[in-house]
């Protein structure tokens, strides 16, 4: 059994942003620290698997599009280690196809690029929400 | 009986002597007149007549008895003069005794009289005196001893002037002079006496000219009434009545407190006063003001005062501060527990009271006051001054809070003031009241345009925007929050666009009293989004075609849309953070940078995307020319040699031919590798250009020592969309498309492109032209 709300700094509950683009990760940090969390950044996938080992965050937001493995290779390698870390795939791949495809890789829940920023809130704290 | 007795009977004897010796009625005459005028003197009336009558019969008898009628006349006539100096006498004698009477009657009415004056004098409540000339005591009542405090005989040695406090000594004695020139007759005044006991009494004092003394000097009267009472409870009215002016009347504690401590002071007769504050850091007591009456040497004792830390409890001040109501110091030299004694009996100062300054029901400061005097202290002076240190602690909170109010207002003005935001302050009527120098700025009109034209344009222009929107009006539905983007144009003929959102500020009673609203300037935000739409619409556009095409071109389109997507993610996600607010200028300065460099990739995206198009449906020509390669390349060194962190260098073959080619779209190639080359090279690389003639082709390659591509991107660089991403070249920005259209355009010329790498090491980018059919060298050429 993992521990998964593992708290980082400060008692805050930890969230993994694995997103190659500095903006996007500018604009995630901002928005999910302003929210109250403590936002760990991975510029690609095999560092995505790695924090996500080492930190174990409370949940994941991943990029698809990502050098080295990308996002979906990158949450095949974790759910492997860790079945139940809530993975959500933020992606600027938005056709239904692609949807179908990343619930089926697993994901639980995928948010679309670009996204209003209520709608990054509202995911991270359903996925972080304790069960 | 005797005294009745004692005439007849000398009458009787002179009768006797008369007849018996024969003696003419003249010689015994005046024997018997000495007899009626005694007899008249001491008797009363009918013994004098009585007498007189003997008498007169005496005298004339013996001639009526036997002598002639010519001998009677002369003892009737004796008779009558007998009966008439009786009669006249006895009226005279009668009429002497009547006045000694009343004279000794008047006399003891006098004595009488006077008793009562004395007494009446002497139990009189007011002090009365006579004094001489000189002003010396003469006469003085029990009361004005009292008044005084002196005894009868220490007074008779002193005059008025004596006992009169030194500030009053001048006018009294001019006063005094005055009445005895005869200037004046009468002098009231209201002043100081100085007691026995060194004290000092306020009285009324009268000085009345007394008409001249028998004696002939000129004597004043003096009437003297203590007013102390009165004096202490009008000073007591008084210095309240003056506490609450200066509190009325000012606005800070600093610029109440020394006439407030002043007039305490003055109204209460004290000499010193000071405030010491509650200091809740140090849970101490400090002195932080104080004030002395002008002229007295009070510093050191003032001085000592600032070095003291008071903790409850301790001392004087400390015990008030602890229990909150008002004590006292009557003695100094017999003091205690007073911190100060030494300095404060060197001053002269021998009485002290101190009193709570206290608001919400806690102490926040003693107020303590002292005098050279002796003083007791009465109940209704503590009543006043645990009222005025109730008053001066409200009043100390007020200022507190009034000054607190003034900082915060400050503080919101420089918001408003110095805002990058637009702010308008309007009425609930809409009416424009203020408006902050960003939003005349943005706008470019003075605010009397603003407030006339310009902003009911403006608040039109947000309600038809509402409209559409189904929003309320902006005055109906400020508690919506929306806000509402329009199109404004400037007092320079500029169109920009306007967010506009609506906050109101509720007045006391939390009705809405006026209305702030924020404009900021979203032009640059609003365009990249509709240019953004434009190009999404020409996307879609492109998709209907793009669906007739194969998968490649539908991938084509994913991989397109993804990075509009990928730049919009930016763009859309700060402009939101921008639109909320609450934002720091900093923060919003760096959001906009992000949305400007992201709208920009997009636009040249765009532009890239609309090269490729046309240069892969065939829509784009060559202008072909004779193009000098060497001079392209050296421009493009020129132009890239403004990058510091890379060294350029240039292998040209001078003997390298014409080439036949379209210069601007060989220019871009050159530029497009050569940018590539600076911007995958670490500091301090070397980006070197070359330029050779081959078999009817000019080589060219530019190579850089940069971080070269991984063997298994290497053959997807000329892909669109492929950019080298991994390790050190992940940031690095770009389109992707660069060397997709370098490569179109190459082979437009009939060239060819190649790259060799090697990770860590450089990339050498290579391409061929093929040279003019006359195979003139350029300096050929400019000979010809």
């Amino acid at each position: 059994m993992h521990d998964r709300a593992v708290p980082g700094a400060k008692g805050l509950i930890t969230v993994l942003v694995a997103d190659d683009n500095d903006v996007a990760q500018r604009l995630c940090r901002r928005v999910l620290e302003k929210a109250g969390y403590n936002v760990l950044i991975a510029v690609d996938g095999l560092q995505a698997v790695e924090v996500a080992m080492s930190q174990r965050p409370a949940m994941i937001l991943m990029d698809v599009a990502m050098p080295g493995i990308d996002g979906i290779e990158a949450m095949k390698r974790i759910k492997a280690q860790i079945p139940n870390q809530p993975i959500v795939i933020a992606s600027a791949h938005s056709m239904s196809s692609d949807r179908e495809r990343f619930l089926a890789a697993g994901a639980d829940d995928i948010l679309s690029k670009p996204f209003r920023l209520s709608d990054l809130v509202a995911i991270v704290a359903k996925l972080t929400a304790p069960k | 009986m005797v005294r009745r007795a004692t005439p007849i009977l000398a009458i009787a004897v002179v009768i006797a002597l008369q007849t018996g010796l024969g003696l003419p009625p003249v010689l015994v005459f005046p024997l018997y007149l000495l007899i009626v005028l005694l007899t008249a003197f001491y008797s009363s009336r009918i013994d004098s007549l009585f007498c007189a009558v003997l008498a007169a019969i005496g005298v004339s008898a013996p001639a009526m008895l036997g002598g002639t009628s010519d001998d009677l006349a002369v003892p009737l006539l004796l008779a009558a003069v007998l009966l008439v100096v009786a009669i006249a006498v006895h009226e005279v004698v009668g009429r002497i005794r009547a006045e000694a009477v009343g004279a000794e009657r008047m006399a003891m009415e006098l004595q009488g009289r006077e008793e009562r004056l004395r007494i009446t004098v002497e139990a009189a409540q007011v002090g009365l005196a006579l004094v001489g000339a000189d002003g010396g005591w003469l006469l003085v009542n029990e009361r004005l001893c009292v008044i005084l405090g002196r005894s009868r005989a220490e007074l008779l040695h002193l005059t008025v002037v004596d006992v009169t406090s030194e500030h009053d000594q001048g006018a009294i004695s001019e006063a005094l002079s005055m009445l005895r020139s005869g200037d004046i007759l009468r002098w009231e005044a209201e002043l100081h006496q100085v007691r026995g006991d060194g004290g000092r009494v306020p009285v009324e004092i009268t000085i009345a000219a007394v008409s001249d003394h028998p004696g002939g000097e000129r004597v004043l009267l003096v009437q003297e009434t203590d007013v102390s009472t009165r004096k202490r409870v009008e000073g007591l009215r008084d210095g309240l009545v003056a506490v609450r002016h200066t509190i009325v009347s000012a606005t800070t504690w600093e610029q109440a407190a020394p006439q407030l401590l002043g007039a305490l002071c003055a109204h209460l007769d004290w000499d010193l006063a000071q405030y010491w504050a509650v200091d809740t850091d140090l849970q101490a007591l400090r002195l932080r003001q104080a004030w002395h009456r002008d002229g007295a040497a009070f510093e050191e004792f003032h001085n000592q005062s600032r070095r003291l830390s008071i903790a409850s409890g301790e001392g004087l001040l400390g015990r008030v501060w602890q229990s909150g109501i008002p004590a006292a110091q009557e003695d100094m030299s017999v003091a205690t527990d007073y911190d100060r004694v030494a300095v404060a009996l060197q001053a002269g100062l021998r009485s002290a009271v101190a009193f709570p300054v206290i608001t919400g029901g806690s102490v926040i400061g003693v107020v303590e006051m002292l005098t050279h005097q002796p003083r007791m202290i009465e109940n209704d002076l503590v009543t006043m001054l645990s009222t005025a240190g109730g008053e001066i602690g409200n009043f100390i909170r007020r200022a507190e809070t009034a000054q607190a109010l003034r900082r915060s207002e400050a503080d919101h003005r420089a918001i408003f003031e110095r805002s990058p935001i637009g702010i308008a302050r309007i009425s609930s009527e809409g009416e424009l009241l203020e408006a902050n120098t960003a939003l005349l700025t943005m706008l470019e009109h003075d605010f009397q345009v603003m407030r006339s034209h310009a902003w009911p344009d403006l608040l039109r222009a947000y309600d038809q925007a509402a409209a559409r929107a189904r929003f309320s009006p902006l005055l109906a539905g400020i508690s919506e929050g929306k806000s509402v983007q329009v199109r404004a144009g400037t007092g320079g003929g500029n169109w920009l666009w306007l967010q506009l959102s609506a906050t109101s500020i509720p007045d006391a009673s939390g009705r809405p009293e006026h209305v702030l609203v924020m404009v900021e300037d979203v032009t640059v935000v609003r365009e990249a989004q509709d240019k953004l739409g434009e190009a999404l619409e020409s996307q879609r556009s492109a998709n209907a075609t793009l669906e007739k095409l194969d998968r490649t071109k539908t991938e084509f389109l994913s991989i397109v849309s993804h990075e509009f997507r990928t730049a919009l993610t930016g763009i859309q996600g700060f402009s939101e953070l921008i639109r909320d607010g609450g934002l720091e200028p900093d923060e919003v300065r760096a959001y906009g940078g992000y949305i400007f460099n992201d709208a920009d990739r997009v636009n040249r995206l765009i532009g890239d995307l609309l090269d490729l198009d046309r240069m892969e449906s065939g829509r784009m020509s060559i202008r072909t020319a004779d193009v000098d390669i060497n001079e392209v390349l050296s421009d493009s060194i020129a132009r890239a040699g403004s990058s510091p962190s890379v060294e350029f260098k240039a292998d040209l073959d001078p003997r390298l031919p014409i080439v036949v080619g379209d210069r601007d779209r060989l220019v871009q190639v050159v530029s497009n590798l050569v940018n590539n080359a600076v911007k995958y090279s670490p500091d301090g690389g070397t980006v070197t250009l070359s330029s050779r003639a081959e078999e009817g082709f000019a080589l060219v390659s530019v190579t850089d020592t940069g971080v070269g591509i991984p063997p298994d991107e290497i053959s997807h660089v000329f892909e669109r969309f492929r950019r080298v991403r991994s390790g050190a070249a992940q940031s690095i920005p770009g389109t992707g498309l660069g060397l997709t259209i370098v490569k179109q355009i190459v082979e437009m010329h009939g060239g060819k492109i190649w790259v060799e790498s090697a990770v860590g090491h450089g990339s050498a980018f290579h391409f061929t032209l093929p040279l003019a059919a006359e195979n003139v060298t350029p300096l050929q050429r400019r000979h010809a």
